[in-house]
């Protein structure tokens, strides 16, 4: 390759970086644009799709606790065996509050937390999730700033961590996911209501957990490669920078896969 | 990737090669790290917060896009290392953001008016 020395004052002429920035990482940077294009696509089908339905009328929850004389919701989770689709979902169909002309409010379907078992808690789960994936992000970005000053330990122990926070993350799509399959939601089928609901939420939690996959796997790949001494013997960690940007993103889209899908 | 000419500096931008040219690494420290996270953590408790406290509406998921597009210029700022950039690289990244949120809180509004399926 061929190098030749220019005045810097000719930004755009070719032959320096106007970004200053690495090829790889420019190129980083064009490819989560894309994607945040992919995601943005997904949110706002889902948004259009979702208003397109009327919400479960908060009153008539408050109609049935009336006739019920306590918290509808408690008994309900809490009756038989407190499987969802046992006494649940049926009592709440026979009450009108699951049709499939409207659509479920999330606390209803995502209020199950381990080792509560029937108990109603919505939103404590995701919370919980959030929080993992943001802590990750954390021991990502400290990881990143360990290989600016070049300290290659460091880099392995913060690495070691966001594998971990990562695993943990995907551990807790699967608990949630199980939950609403067990309870009989399938991409075409939903005992809440609408199957668009089902269908939108394994699409969309689905394309999020595999870039979360993958983000694991690139995250696994440096891990190794650092622990082999790659980067020292390159003279930076630009690498751990790129692949965490790749991992701040995926943090990002969860963000807001939580104000979509659980708050919305 | 190969391991670059040990004769070429990496580093140097009047000899610029963009196989292998990279800036000079600089850490900011882990301070700014830190404040940012209880600042995300904080904000998601006031999700949260605003869940339970407040009636569903329009008005509501606005407030929840808001909170969610300031988690998103803390962790793209510094987590990202945006606002350490130049100007012109995070205008060319951020830019076309404004245009999606847009859409995003549209399509809910247009969503009301398709009727039910």
């Amino acid at each position: 390759m061929s190098t030749q020395t220019i005045s810097n004052s000719s930004t755009w002429k070719g032959g320096n970086s106007p970004f200053n920035v690495s090829y790889g990482k420019l190129m980083m940077w064009i490819f989560l644009l894309s994607d945040a294009f992919t995601f943005s696509s997904l949110l706002i089908g889902y948004g259009a799709i979702r208003y397109s339905f009327p919400s479960t009328p908060i009153e008539q929850i408050e109609e049935l606790q009336l006739s019920f004389g306590e918290n509808v919701q408690e008994k309900f989770a809490h009756g038989a065996d407190a499987h969802h689709g046992e006494f649940f979902i049926p009592a709440l169909k026979d009450a009108g509050v699951f049709t499939e002309f409207q659509w479920p409010s999330p606390d209803l379907v995502f209020n199950h937390f381990p080792f509560a078992h029937g108990l109603h808690l919505p939103l404590i789960f995701v919370s919980l999730m959030t929080l993992i994936l943001i802590l990750s992000s954390v021991t990502m970005v400290l990881g990143v700033e360990a290989g600016q000053r070049g300290d290659k330990d460091a880099v392995t122990k913060w690495m070691f961590w966001t594998i971990i926070g990562g695993f943990a993350f995907l551990s807790c799509q699967a608990w949630e996911w199980t939950n609403f399959i067990t309870a009989g939601a399938t991409p075409w089928a939903n005992p809440y209501g609408p199957p668009t609901f089902a269908a939108l939420f394994f699409l969309v939690t689905g394309f999020h957990g595999f870039h979360v996959f993958s983000g694991v796997v690139l995250n696994i790949v440096i891990f190794i490669n650092n622990i082999n001494g790659t980067y020292e013997r390159r003279g930076h960690y630009e690498m751990v920078e790129k692949v965490g940007l790749y991992w701040h993103f995926v943090d990002l889209v969860w963000v807001f896969v939580f104000t979509f899908f659980y708050l919305i | 990737m190969s391991t670059p000419n040990k004769n070429i500096d990496i580093h140097d931008e009047k000899n610029y090669d963009p196989t292998v040219w990279v800036p000079k690494a600089h850490s900011h420290g882990t301070k700014d790290i830190w404040l940012k996270f209880w600042i995300l953590l904080g904000l998601t408790i006031v999700d949260v917060a605003f869940y339970f406290l407040m009636a569903p509406s329009m008005a509501r998921n606005i407030i929840f896009i808001a909170l969610g597009v300031i988690k998103a210029v803390y962790i793209v700022g510094t987590f990202m290392h945006m606002k350490h950039e130049k100007l012109s690289l995070a205008t060319m990244i951020v830019l076309p953001m404004f245009f999606i949120i847009f859409f995003l809180v549209w399509m809910m509004y247009e969503g009301n008016f398709w009727g039910t399926f």
